[in-house]
C-alpha cells in the first residue's frame, strides 16, 4: 500500500483542480495519460475518445509545465476501471442551476422554453426549479445549507458549466422520441406506390391512436422554430410569442373546461366544521360482476397487496 | 328482511374508510353487499391554499341512492346524515337541523326588512 501511495498514488494526494481524477485517467506509473499523449491517433478503434463538451474551454495549467491539459475524454470518465461500460455522466453546475431558476422566476419563462434554451431536459429543469424553491425557502428560514459538501462533490464530478457570455454547451439530448410499446413490433405493411405514405400514416399502422412522432417528441415547437430560421430575428421572436400564446390559450381553455366539469360533478355542503364534497359517480363503472377496475369503493374478494414483498410503497413520481 | 343503506368500514387501523352500501340488514358489516353506492372518507383533508374549511370526500351515485330509497331501503343513522346533506332525505340530525334553522333565521331577517318597509311581515313570521 505504501509503495502505491509513494509511487503511482502520489498523483492523487493533490488532485487536479477543475477535472475528474478517476483511476482510469492515469497510467500504471501514475502519470496523467491525456497530458502525456499530445496527439491521439484518430482511427476507427478510437471511437471512445470522442471528447464531450462538459468542461469550459478554460485551460488548466499543469503544476510543473505551462502547457494546458486537454479536457477529459470518455476514457478518462471511467470511475471503475474494471467496468468499462460505465461512464460518469456530467451533472449541472451551481451556476447553471441558478441561471435556470433565475430565468423561471425573474423572466417568467416556461419550463419548456428554458429546457430548449439551456439544452437541459424538461424533467431535469422541473427538478431544479423544485429543489431551488426549497433552497430559497430554507434560506429565508435561516436553515443551514450543505454548501461545502455540494462544492466538494461537484469538484469531483464532470460538470456542465455555464457562463453568461460563453455559448451554451448542451447538457444532454432534449428532444428524444420516447419509445412507445406499440412501436416495438416489426410491421410489414404493403402500400401501393401511388399512395402518399407519411410518418403519420406509419404511426397509424402501429396503432390507430398513436400520435405521429412529430407530436410525441418533448419539444414539438422546435420544429416550427427550425422552419423560421431564414427569417429576421424580430419575425422569429414574434412567431415564437404567437406560438407560446396559442399554447397557453389552449392550456387555459382545457383548464376552464375541466373546472366547469368539476363544478358540475361535485356538490359542496358546508357544515359547522367541515365541507363535504359529494362527487357524483356511477355504479355501472364496476361492471356487470361488480369487480371492474373502475368501480367505486373498496372491492370485495380482492386482498390488499400492500404488505407483499416487492411492492413499492414510496411515491415514484412527483406531481 | 329489510334492505338498508349503510356504511361498511374498510381501510386500516386509525385510517377509516367507508363504502356506502345497499345490503340486507342482517348480513355482516363487510359482507358482499347488494350494491356499492359510493364511498365516504371521514378523515378531513386540509383545504387547498389554506382557504376555507377542511373538506371530506364522498363519492355517491345519487340516482341509485334515490332509487333504493324509493323502493324502501332504510338508511342507517350515519347514512341518513349523509343523504340528508344532498337533499335526498329530511334532515334528522344536529348539523343539518342547524343549517335549516340558520336558513329559517335568514328568512326571518328578510321578513324583518319587510317589516321596516311595510309593517305586515311580523304577523307572517309569528304564524310560522
Amino acid at each position: 500500500m505504501f509503495t502505491w501511495l509513494s509511487g503511482p498514488g502520489a498523483a492523487f494526494r493533490q488532485p487536479l483542480p477543475g477535472s475528474t481524477n478517476y483511476l482510469s485517467a492515469y497510467d500504471p506509473a501514475g502519470r496523467l495519460i491525456r497530458a502525456t499523449q499530445k496527439t491521439r491517433p484518430k482511427g476507427p478503434e478510437s471511437e471512445d475518445d470522442i471528447e464531450i463538451d462538459t468542461e469550459t474551454p478554460s485551460p488548466e495549467k499543469n503544476t510543473q509545465g505551462e502547457k494546458p491539459i486537454p479536457k477529459e475524454t470518455l476514457d478518462d470518465l471511467m470511475p471503475f476501471p474494471m467496468n468499462r461500460q460505465f461512464r460518469s455522466e456530467p451533472v449541472l453546475s451551481e451556476e447553471l442551476k441558478d441561471e435556470i431558476f433565475r430565468q423561471w422566476k425573474e423572466e417568467g419563462k416556461t419550463v419548456r422554453r428554458i429546457s430548449a434554451d439551456m439544452q437541459v431536459e424538461m424533467r431535469r429543469v422541473g427538478a431544479v426549479l423544485r429543489l431551488k424553491s426549497v433552497e430559497e425557502e430554507w434560506k429565508n428560514q435561516g436553515k443551514p445549507l450543505a454548501t461545502p459538501y455540494a462544492r466538494s462533490i461537484l469538484s469531483m464530478l464532470p460538470v456542465t458549466r455555464y457562463a453568461p457570455q460563453v455559448p451554451i454547451t448542451a447538457h444532454e439530448s432534449i428532444n428524444d422520441l420516447p419509445v412507445h410499446t406499440s412501436t416495438l413490433r416489426q410491421v410489414f405493411h404493403p402500400v401501393s406506390e401511388s399512395r402518399r405514405f407519411t410518418r403519420t400514416d406509419a404511426g397509424r399502422v402501429f396503432d390507430p391512436t398513436l400520435l405521429p412522432a412529430d407530436e410525441r417528441i418533448p419539444h414539438p415547437e422546435l420544429i416550427d422554430a427550425y422552419r423560421d430560421i431564414g427569417k429576421s430575428p424580430e419575425d422569429r421572436a414574434v412567431a415564437q410569442q404567437q406560438r407560446e400564446k396559442k399554447e397557453a390559450d389552449i392550456k387555459e381553455a382545457k383548464r376552464r373546461i375541466w373546472a366547469e366539469e368539476e363544478e358540475r360533478r361535485v356538490t359542496k355542503v358546508e357544515t359547522e366544521r367541515w365541507e363535504f364534497r359529494f362527487r357524483d359517480v356511477s355504479v355501472e363503472d364496476a361492471g356487470r360482476d361488480g369487480r371492474g377496475r373502475n368501480g367505486v369503493g373498496a372491492r370485495y374478494g380482492m386482498p390488499h397487496e400492500d404488505r407483499k414483498k416487492g411492492i413499492v410503497k414510496i411515491p415514484r413520481r412527483v406531481e | 328482511m329489510v334492505v338498508r343503506i349503510r356504511l361498511a368500514r374498510f381501510g386500516k387501523r386509525n385510517a377509516p374508510f367507508y363504502n356506502i352500501v345497499v345490503s340486507q340488514a342482517r348480513k355482516a358489516r363487510n359482507s358482499k353487499p347488494i350494491e356499492v353506492l359510493g364511498t365516504y372518507d371521514p378523515i378531513p383533508k386540509p383545504p387547498p391554499l389554506g382557504e376555507g374549511k377542511p373538506f371530506k370526500d364522498i363519492k355517491l351515485d345519487k340516482s341509485r341512492a334515490k332509487y333504493w330509497l324509493g323502493v324502501g331501503a332504510q338508511p342507517s343513522d350515519p347514512a341518513w346524515r349523509l343523504l340528508a346533506m344532498i337533499g335526498l332525505l329530511e334532515p334528522r340530525f344536529k348539523v343539518m337541523q342547524m343549517r335549516q334553522r340558520a336558513s329559517e333565521v335568514e328568512g326571518l331577517r328578510e321578513v324583518g326588512t319587510d317589516v321596516e318597509g311595510e309593517g305586515e311581515g311580523e304577523g307572517e313570521s309569528e304564524e310560522r
